[in-house]
């Protein structure tokens, strides 16, 4: 959504726009990306972006999993998430990149209660791009979130994208450790099963097929992790049933018990719990 | 064997019977019903040891008959027009899933004007789905291309499933002497079911699961390379099965009388009876006519057309279903196959929404070929025994 207002924001500043996300399997708490081009003429192409100008990096750590810098171009620059300045950064070996930083997840706990950090981010963008204005990014932001979620969440997070845009640090980035990319099976066709019908089998060290999703533990993925007050619990079983990856047990007595494993820090169980007995506390955590 | 005086669709379900078929899921529809019906008095009178699943709708028995190959059990269905079209969805889930299903259809026309009579336009239009399509021209042929399609399907270098098409009312209700073979004939030629795709709860496999687009491709060409395949097992099949009951089909099509023909028609369905008629009258007239009978539109031997027609004066290419506005599936794809020869070739649209196609209909399509190939301006497109006007 973050993409669609910067494109917006973009469209309105007189140039020509796109953006689209990764259309695949998005889950709350897995890495996802999204894309934007801005130019001055008519954008024909209609790919992912394989070599950007400009890098907007949700979350630090994904510094340490992902080659987030790989295909960007010389004299292309990034913006971060992270409390540290761009000089602290570790940002893969051989990449030296003009770069904002900003505390985003601080600023959206404060501004939006949540630590949704793409409007913040897009603030911290203005800094390191002069095609858009932050003025324009602002408004652009007020007008789409407003329509989607009401004018006050609107303002919010026009209102963060301002503070991150202020308080952003710009100073030059760079990288000396190697991160190699996961190693992904791409099989040609004579090597893949017919009709893709997968036995249980672990293929290039990944488990694949029936069974599989028990060895991949995507509780990984999770940067925040629920606190269960079993004494406040009343036993409505809400979040046991909402639950999207099954990753609360049932115990006998009705009360519930967490699988660290599997559980991705989405946060729908504390939302849905009524009598607020799920906190979730920033971190990875198990308990 | 038996010689017995009974329907293509009689033939057909014999065939099931025969081919020892262990579950059949059905749906009424005219004119393919008779079909199911003889198949629930075969299952009913012990004759046949399979399961009939009647079910409430044709999405739902191409469903059940996905779930029943998957589950590793020889299955066949028929269905008619509407039918097919209401399949549509779950045609395009059993190619790709590579399930060898056998299924029927009783070619009849599709919508409005609606109508039960026969027409190309249900089963043409979806030879993009992964199917193999066969078309038969007998109630013989109907019993032999169902065991053959069995075959074929099960062959581990294809395992795709077979559309068996038939003309509606005027094959599938027509009765004509058929020898059906016993089954200890037909055993020898068709082996027990027995594929690697199939799901045991013991051993789970995830079967088509959603696919992203970095494995979607090369499962796509998986399927190009097995229909590709298939062209060589369907001539081994035809030639293997002639070793056994003496009955030969062509393969992938018949000549007739094309060893030194100098113009061609070609079609499929029981329209190819009458062209055999018209042949002969030209032949004894002494006109060198010659008949191509396609029996697999898909896959389409564009190869051995070319070959078989690259010294032709002049081809009329027959469909019974028309294209708006554009040519004919069967035009178009043969255009493909001889671009480069300078073949001269016209389409003809005949016998629509089930107009009869007699042997006169034939003969002054066959002129029209001719006519063409002398120069003389023609129509690309000719709609024979159309009433008014041709702009």
């Amino acid at each position: 959504m973050a993409a669609q207002a910067l494109a917006d924001a973009a469209v309105r500043a007189g140039h020509h726009a796109q953006a689209f996300p990764y259309f695949g399997a998005e889950r709350r708490g897995a890495p996802v990306q999204a894309f934007a081009r801005i130019d001055s003429r008519k954008i024909r192409v209609k790919s992912q972006v394989y070599e950007p100008d400009l890098v907007v990096v949700l979350d630090a750590s994904l510094f340490e999993l992902e080659p987030v810098t790989e295909g960007l171009k010389e004299g292309g620059r990034l913006a971060v998430n992270t409390p540290l300045r761009p000089e602290e950064l570790e940002i893969g070996e051989g990449t030296e990149a003009v770069t904002a930083t900003a505390d985003a997840t601080a600023i959206a706990l404060q501004t939006l209660k949540v630590p949704i950090v793409n409007t913040a981010m897009l603030g911290v963008l203005c800094r390191v791009q002069d095609l858009v204005p932050i003025e324009t990014v602002m408004e652009a932001v007020q007008e789409r979130f407003g329509e989607k979620l009401g004018a006050i969440a609107g303002r919010a997070n026009a209102s963060s994208a301002w503070k991150a845009y202020d308080g952003a640090v710009v100073g030059v980035a760079s990288g000396k450790r190697r991160i190699a990319r996961a190693k992904e099976w791409r099989p040609a066709w004579h090597e893949m099963p017919a009709g893709t019908s997968l036995p249980s089998a672990t293929i290039d060290g990944v488990e694949v097929g029936p069974g599989s999703a028990r060895t991949n533990l995507t509780g990984e993925w999770r940067w925040s992790t629920p606190f269960y007050k079993k004494d406040r619990c009343i036993r409505c079983l809400r979040c046991w049933w909402s639950c999207p990856d099954a990753a609360i047990d049932r115990l006998d007595d009705d009360y519930m018990r967490w699988n660290f494993d599997y559980c991705k820090g989405c946060g729908i169980c504390a939302d849905i719990c009524p009598v607020s007995a799920i906190d979730m506390i920033k971190g990875v955590h198990r308990w | 064997m038996v010689r017995m005086t009974i329907t293509a669709n009689a033939a057909v379900a014999h065939a099931a019977r025969l081919a020892r078929v262990a579950l059949v899921p059905g749906f009424p529809i005219t004119p393919q019903t008779t079909i199911i019906e003889q198949i629930s008095e075969f299952i009913n009178d012990g004759e046949m040891d399979a399961e009939f699943i009647p079910a409430e709708s044709e999405h739902s028995v191409m469903s059940v008959a996905i779930g029943a190959s998957a589950g590793g059990v020889r299955t066949f269905t028929a269905t008619s027009s509407q039918g097919l079209a209401l399949m549509y969805e779950m045609l395009f889930a059993a190619a790709p899933s590579r399930l060898p299903i056998v299924m029927v259809n009783a070619n009849r026309s599709v919508g409005a004007a609606s109508g039960i009579w026969t027409e190309h336009n249900d089963s043409l239009p979806v030879r993009e789905a992964g199917w193999l399509q066969a078309y038969v021209e007998d109630g013989q042929e109907a019993l032999d291309a169902t065991l053959q399609a069995f075959r074929i399907a099960e062959d581990a270098r294809v395992r795709l499933p077979v559309m068996v098409c038939m003309d509606g009312f005027i094959l599938t209700h027509t009765v004509e002497a058929v020898d059906v073979p016993e089954r200890a004939e037909v055993d020898r030629f068709l082996p027990r079911f027995d594929t690697t795709n199939t799901l045991v709860p013991s051993d789970p496999m995830v079967m088509s699961p959603i696919v992203p687009p970095e494995f979607a491709m090369e499962m796509r060409y998986q399927q190009d390379r097995a229909m590709q395949a298939s062209l060589e097992v369907i001539k081994e099949v035809d030639e293997e099965f002639a070793g056994l009951f003496g009955r030969r089909y062509g393969g992938l099509f018949e000549e007739y009388r094309m060893e030194d023909a100098e113009y061609a028609m070609i079609g499929l369905g029981t329209w190819v009876g009458a062209a055999r008629e018209v042949v002969d009258q030209l032949r004894a007239e002494g006109r060198k006519a010659g008949l191509i009978k396609l029996r697999f539109v898909r896959p389409f031997p564009a190869t051995e057309l070319r070959e078989a027609l690259k010294d032709m004066k002049a081809v009329g290419v027959f469909e019974r279903s028309a294209s708006f506005n554009g040519f004919g599936p069967l035009y178009t794809e043969l255009r493909s196959a001889m671009y480069g020869t300078d073949v001269p070739i016209t389409d003809h649209f005949g016998g629509i929404g089930g107009r009869d196609i007699t042997v006169p209909d034939v003969r002054e399509m066959y002129e029209v070929v001719e006519r063409r190939s002398r120069g003389e301006r023609v129509n690309e497109c000719t709609w024979h025994g159309l009433r008014g006007e041709q702009g």
